[in-house]
């Protein structure tokens, strides 16, 4: 287990590495610079002693080094556009609402996933499996920002129950909480139904019922526990994956959090800001992936001895 | 019951009791026709603005859809974007399995060290978020319909590769490949005539999947504003203009969205379709 976990450790280093380096590239290749805007044009000795004073005109190499060094103690600079604080002053400020959405998103469609697919796996194919079939195909085939513009559509703009937008009231929060959920719920409710049919074919769980345990301890003791192993493992990088989400999320509800930097600094050339948004995700997938196939393989002895599941 | 029936057979009942895939099928069949003689059936061409006087107008039986902010017909415009959201879809899965067949058969082929480093690759695309990779790479060609396809199928080979990486292992240790190699085949020459035809349904799956990913990509992007550059429609960037007429003028982001949600509905449920089809073992994965 150790070797596996230092092995993978070390896949990951090399992943950050190479992610880093092309990144890097690709950033630097982009044609223009953090001063050629044209909203505040500045004559071209400025600009030459502005990307001096950042460092901008030493050679690439030594650029990405100097920068990979600062990562290396935690300091991802100073993002261009807002020069008052360094981006890890910035990620504190702008990160909490896309949190706080998407987790409470990730955490309320999640149970409400697995529940849709328990109860659409114990009625199979009933009406109610084919409407939990519907709406997690739904879920996982329209873009987030579809999804954020019916409930716009229909909460805000027909019933006007609910604000369209805005972070400062709680209850502006319900709209994208439940554009965040759509797609956890979705995955959920799929993988739960797909995972407890599997199980419940199972011969153990003919033994069971054999052996006259009552369908509920089977289901909730037995099948469950089985069933909730492929479940683990999507969790976090779920989790993750509302980073990217928030881009369009906090757009369509003009929340003020993440999402907006991630187009802001490529548009505007940031690059400190624009490799360290990439390098966190990045790196969070890693990780991410990294525990959940250890939670795995504790959860699942069969893993774990080196057996064949 | 004496005569014979091929797997195709099966496959193909195995299609037409699945009502969802088929129904899905016929609606993108029409999709499809209505994108390829969008001439035929759209008042006028897609970027030209005939009816400036009446702008923002609502649906009506002479404008199906109604007219959008720049007096242009929104019925062409939603046909013209099928044209464009289609043929990014198709032309990026195409490419994604371009892509990934020969890889996924070198990596199960031959095992070992080939396998190693197109597993590496998979991983690398794995941890960096689409999107991410996407605005930069749009940023770094100004966007457009090829950046999209290319941006599309380098996201999009992993799961044909992951498809044909699995069934070419399997077939690997037949007999008749077995038998194959004693003749004397080259290692090029069983991958070609005896693993990818032995492929064929992964494929297919991988193919037809890839294309709703794509389509969601294209529409992000333009949502975005770094996709299909205006004024070629495409339903992305149309829902991005809609957005700011909404509260007043439904009707420029209801359609859009109706559109793409049907398309990528369709299209998913279609390769869910084929995959149970062909291969009934992969059910409800």
């Amino acid at each position: 287990m150790l070797r596996y976990i230092i092995g993978r450790l070390l896949s990951i280093l090399l992943t950050f590495f190479v992610v880093s380096l092309i990144v890097f590239l690709m950033m630097h290749s982009v044609p223009g610079g953090p001063f050629d805007g044209n909203d505040m044009p500045v004559s071209d000795a400025v600009k030459a002693k502005l990307n001096a004073s950042l460092g901008l005109d030493k050679p690439l190499y030594e650029q990405y080094l100097r920068y990979m060094w600062g990562v290396l103690h935690f300091d991802f600079g100073v993002p261009f556009q807002s020069p008052g604080e360094t981006v890890t002053e910035l990620l504190a400020r702008a990160w909490p609402p896309s949190l706080i959405l998407g987790g409470s998103g990730v955490l309320i469609g999640a149970p409400l996933g697995i529940l849709m697919g328990m109860a659409a796996a114990l009625r199979r194919n009933t009406w109610f499996d084919y409407l939990v079939s519907a709406v997690s195909t739904l879920g996982l085939t329209i873009p987030v920002f579809v999804i954020s513009m019916m409930l716009i559509m229909v909460f805000s703009v027909w019933l006007n129950w609910l604000p369209a937008g805005g972070w400062e009231k709680p209850y502006s929060w319900i709209l994208p909480i439940t554009a965040y959920a759509a797609v956890p719920m979705a995955t959920y409710a799929r993988y739960t139904r797909s995972a407890m049919l599997d199980v419940m074919t199972k011969p153990f769980v003919t033994v069971l019922r054999a052996k006259g345990l009552s369908e509920r301890r089977i289901i909730f003791q037995h099948v469950l526990r089985n069933a909730a192993l492929p479940l683990v493992t999507v969790f976090l990088p779920m989790f993750i994956g509302t980073a990217t989400g928030s881009i369009f999320v906090e757009a369509m509800f003009r929340v003020p959090g993440l999402g907006a930097y991630f187009v802001s600094s490529i548009e505007l050339r940031d690059y400190p800001l624009e490799m360290s948004l990439i390098l966190m995700i990045t790196m969070m997938f890693c990780v991410a992936y990294l525990i959940s196939d250890i939670v795995y393989a504790l959860l699942n002895p069969r893993i774990r001895f080196g057996g064949k599941s | 019951m004496s005569q014979t029936r091929s797997p195709l057979y099966f496959a193909l009942r195995r299609f037409a009791d699945n009502k969802a895939a088929v129904v899905s099928g016929i609606i993108l069949g029409v999709i499809l026709l209505m994108a390829i003689f969008a001439p035929l059936i759209t008042p006028t061409g897609y970027a030209d603005q005939d009816y400036l006087t009446e702008a923002l107008s609502f649906p009506s039986s002479q404008h199906w859809m109604g007219i959008d902010d720049l007096g242009r017909d929104f019925f062409t415009r939603i046909v013209y974007g099928a044209r464009v959201s289609l043929s990014i879809g198709f032309s990026a899965a195409l490419f994604a399995v371009l892509i990934g067949i020969p890889l996924g058969a070198i990596a199960g082929f031959y095992g070992g060290w080939a396998d190693w480093i197109v597993m590496r690759l998979i991983e690398l695309f794995s941890v960096v978020p689409p999107l991410l990779a996407a605005m930069l790479l749009g940023a770094l060609t100004n966007g457009g319909f090829f950046t999209i396809v290319l941006i599309a199928s380098l996201f999009g080979w992993v799961q044909v590769c992951l498809l044909v990486r699995a069934q070419v292992k399997a077939f690997r240790e037949k007999e008749f490949v077995r038998a194959a190699q004693a003749l004397g085949a080259s290692p090029g020459y069983i991958i070609r005539r005896h693993l990818i035809p032995n492929s064929i349904s992964p494929i297919i799956v991988g193919f037809v999947l890839a294309i709703p990913l794509a389509m969601m990509l294209e529409a992000s992007l333009s949502f975005l504003g770094i996709g299909v550059p205006p004024p070629v429609p495409s339903w992305g960037q149309m829902i991005n203009v809609g957005m700011d007429f909404m509260y007043f003028y439904w009707h420029l982001a209801v359609f859009p969205t109706l559109a793409l949600a049907v398309t990528v509905l369709a299209t998913t449920l279609l390769g869910d379709g084929l995959r149970d089809a062909l291969d009934p073992t992969l059910k409800g994965r």
